[in-house]
């Protein structure tokens, strides 16, 4: 149904990145993939000089647009917080033989991404007050939406880092790093005003596996890179006769999974 | 001020499945029919199409297809001296949205009830004496047989193309099927779904200790499909995309495959989407309902629709709070144990615990919503409860329904939550394992109702519906020794990992999803004085107000609902017929 994409390395303008470009086929023109704002401003920089040998040749092949992935940039971090969580996944997600570290799989840009869409200004949320600290077991209590409390928490996290460790999140080093947010994750990191374990537990700790195995037009798991270490297939998904030849047996698709992007 | 719109039969409020299939004994009859349905019809939208459909983010983990929370929610506490708050994000149970309502999201999993269900208390009573049953469990007989029902329930298996293998036909046995099936006159029409690999070691399993497993009922059509009323459905694909998902393949028994299409070519049926309904219009001088009042979502206009009789086929959290609402009949009192509205709130007992297989490719990928391998012999009163200190049990299966990624993996208890050692885990483990759950009752308890929550409201300044809930004593001892038997089952697997199973345990938790299956809070029995509506679903307090849903049931059985479900809707559209010719209390 469509062409294989390819995975290769893009070096972009600022940061390099896992960069995960479909050759040919549909896949090139998927909706959501956009050329990133740090790339594009470069380009346009460098376009704006005086250089007339790159004046247009109506006469060559069409220009092609091969967007690098994850797409460079961010809707909602500021540069503080894009530190943290890129810190964060790197170390949640260390570069191994299953997958490149968490910033290259797209899980930084996968977060970001939540945070600015519906999910993070708080749609299909009930957001009305009063606003009273609840048991555990009724959930979500904060007045804040989500894209506001993962900032919240992660501006009381940090503090808490410094305070502990004498320096930043994004500064310490991977086992400290992966100390500390084990130890939010276990209550023993806490904060006056922002209840850290559930900020991590609830918000944190479900958009970053979100991030590693939802569908990669969200901007996570690129090139399908979870989906192969595990072995979903994805998609079509149209498996009535691969139940009964497949059962009990090794599913050839689950090496190539196929997402939403290859149908398109 | 609403405009008032001009006079109509039968207004239905909700249009989901009850209604559907009321609507359709109806309508065939000719009889004038309005559904009202807040959401919108979901063919040939994103919801319904590939590739969009298989978005496990969206449809899943966001539930676009649930009630959007911030226009409705409902409060929680786990006891009457708490203060509730409101759910501002409900896990624990998936009300629907849009023609079809919540049967478009379903697993498929269609069984009949127990032949004790329908007369539960009577059944208990006789077997184990009147003493067995706690003061605070207000267990009820529905009112009606199920020999009543059996023409409805085989009528509405033809109706959905439902894949099983009979167990019990015309009283005698039959080899492969549920030992413990209520006696059918006829089979199912269609043959069960192949089994899975995870159903074939369970299979093993279960029969190694003694235990007759069999196919779990299922409206995921193994084959091309032409239902009676020439409605067709296609062949499942085992996508793995059932449950909170619409099937694009159309092999999903719903309504809105089967019967809002027919429907809606029907001259006297009419279905207006978008149409929120506030209130339920009550004279109560002549006791009797004249119509409803709702909000169009397109134009936010306000409109009276005026009617001989209102049937609220809503979910069972809304049938209750229209009820309340509007003050049709006394709400229950839990200190006092007076009045009817909002009791015997119910919901299902849910456990279960993950087998690994080093060698063995159980691949969750390939499976429907219930291609399932079960055994009964713990449900309801099919074994001994003497002595046990509990009453009602629960089915237990091989409980794979799909591999979606986010939601589905599973991994052995001591892997790291994150880190080389969880992606190693998940690599290794995610095509190797399954679930094998218990589905059991849960019994009504005298504290646990759902009444009006007195401080939050939803967008249109109602109150919301509050639940005053927890799991209690009856439902803790059973999930405790459904869980005993799920781990015997686990060992015989021969598992290379068999975790013990943790049973159900309180408070309550609204972030763990425990199956859409909540019931009462208008419950239905002979005796108006422990009921809301009749055995014939008609409102004790006002003739020409009907109820059908989840939420007329006095308890929940170990089964899924939906079956018993079509059954007393299609019952429902009959009887309804009988009541529009010569209206009176049936």
């Amino acid at each position: 149904m469509t062409d294989e994409p390819n995975d290769k390395t893009h070096v972009a303008s600022r940061r390099r990145f896992l960069g995960v470009v479909a050759a040919t086929g549909a896949a090139s023109v998927a909706p959501g993939v956009v050329v990133g704002t740090a790339a594009t401003t470069t380009a346009l920089a460098e376009a704006s000089q005086p250089a007339p040998s790159q004046a247009v040749d109506a006469s060559a092949s069409p220009a092609t647009c091969k967007p690098p992935w994850p797409t460079p940039g961010y809707l909602s971090f500021g540069p503080d917080e894009a530190g943290f969580v890129e810190a964060m996944v790197n170390v949640m997600c260390p570069a191994d033989a299953l997958t490149p570290g968490g910033v290259d799989c797209g899980l930084a840009t996968y977060i970001d991404r939540q945070l600015a869409s519906g999910f993070g200004k708080g749609a299909r949320l009930y957001m009305r007050g009063p606003w009273r600290e609840g048991k555990p077991e009724l959930g979500y209590q904060s007045p804040l939406t989500p894209e506001q409390f993962f900032k919240a928490g992660l501006a009381a996290a940090d503090a808490a880092c410094r305070t502990r460790n004498g320096k930043s999140f994004s500064e310490l080093a991977a086992s400290d790093a992966d100390r500390f947010l084990y130890e939010i994750a276990g209550s023993k990191v806490t904060d006056e005003r922002v209840p850290l374990s559930s900020w991590f537990n609830e918000l944190v700790y479900p958009l970053f596996e979100q991030a590693c195995f939802a569908d990669p037009i969200y901007g996570g798991n690129a090139g399908k890179v979870f989906w192969k270490a595990i072995g979903y297939p994805g998609l079509p998904a149209v498996h009535s006769q691969d139940m009964i030849d497949f059962r009990g047996k090794p599913f050839p698709g689950a090496a190539d999974p196929k997402s939403i992007a290859d149908f398109a | 001020m609403a405009t008032r719109l001009k006079h109509r039969a039968v207004v239905f409020v909700g249009g989901g499945f009850t209604a559907a299939l009321a609507a359709r004994q109806l309508t065939a009859k000719g009889v004038d029919v309005v559904v009202l349905e807040r959401g919108i019809d979901h063919t040939h939208t994103a919801a319904t199409s590939l590739p969009s459909q298989r978005d496990e983010l969206r449809w899943d983990v966001h539930g676009e297809l649930f009630q959007d929370w911030s226009v409705q929610a409902y409060t929680l506490r786990h006891n009457g001296d708490e203060t509730a708050l409101p759910i501002r994000r409900l896990q624990s149970f998936k009300p629907g949205e849009g023609m079809g309502g919540a049967a478009n999201h379903w697993n498929g999993q269609t069984w009949r009830w127990s032949e004790s269900d329908p007369v539960l208390r009577t059944h208990l009573e006789n077997r184990y004496g009147k003493k067995a049953i706690p003061a605070e469990m207000a267990i009820q007989d529905w009112g009606v047989t199920y020999a009543e029902m059996e023409p409805y329930h085989d009528q509405f298996e033809k109706l959905f193309g439902i894949a099983g293998k009979a167990g019990n036909l015309r009283g005698k046995l039959q080899e492969g099927g549920n030992p413990f099936e209520a006696p059918r006159q006829n089979d199912f029409p269609q043959k069960p779904l192949p089994i899975t690999e995870a159903g074939v070691i369970f299979s093993e399993a279960a029969k190694k200790l003694g235990y007759k497993p069999f196919p779990l009922p299922a409206a995921n059509s193994p084959e091309a499909y032409t239902n009676p009323d020439g409605m067709q459905l296609g062949q499942c694909q085992f996508c793995g995309h059932c449950e909170r998902f619409i099937c694009e393949a159309n092999a999903k028994a719903s309504p809105e495959v089967l019967l809002y299409p027919m429907l809606r070519k029907r001259k006297s049926f009419e279905l207006r989407l978008q149409t929120h309904v506030l209130d339920i219009l009550y004279d109560r001088k002549s006791k009797r309902v004249t119509g409803v009042r709702y909000i169009d979502r397109v134009t936010g206009e306000e409109y009276e629709q005026p009617a001989d009789v209102v049937v609220l086929s809503s979910f069972t959290m809304s049938n209750t709070k229209f009820l309340l609402m509007a003050g049709i009949g006394a709400p229950y009192n839990p200190k006092t144990g007076q009045g009817v509205v909002g009791k015997n709130f119910c919901h299902q007992t849910m456990s279960g615990t993950r087998v690994f297989f080093k060698d063995r490719w159980i691949n969750p990928f390939l499976a429907s919503g219930a291609s399932q391998t079960v055994i009964d012999e713990f449900n309801g009163d099919n074994f001994d409860h003497s002595g046990l200190g509990f009453l009602g049990g629960g089915y237990i299966y091989a409980n794979v329904t799909n591999g979606r990624p986010i939601t589905s993996r599973g991994v052995p208890p001591g892997t790291p939550k994150w880190g080389s050692a969880w992606k190693k885990a998940n690599a290794d483990w995610y095509a190797h394992n399954f679930t094998i759950s218990a589905h059991g009752s849960w019994y009504p308890h005298r504290e646990n109702y759902v009444d009006l929550d007195p401080t939050y409201v939803d967008a249109y300044g109602q109150p919301l519906l509050r639940m005053t809930f927890d799991i209690r004593e009856n439902e803790r001892r059973m999930s405790i020794y459904l869980s005993k038997t799920i781990d015997e089952i686990a060992k015989a697997t021969g598992a290379d990992i068999a975790p013990p199973t943790p049973p159900r345990k309180g408070p309550y938790d609204s972030r763990i999803y425990q199956s859409t299956h909540v019931t009462g809070g208008t419950i239905m029995g002979s005796d108006p004085g422990t009921s809301v509506v009749s055995p014939r679903l008609q409102h004790w307090d006002a003739e020409n107000l009907f109820v059908v849903g989840a939420s007329v049931y006095p308890f929940n059985a170990g089964y899924n609902p939906t079956g018993p479900l079509g059954a007393l809707a299609l019952r429902l559209g009959d009887d309804l017929n009988d009541y529009v010719a010569r209206p009176r209390h049936l």
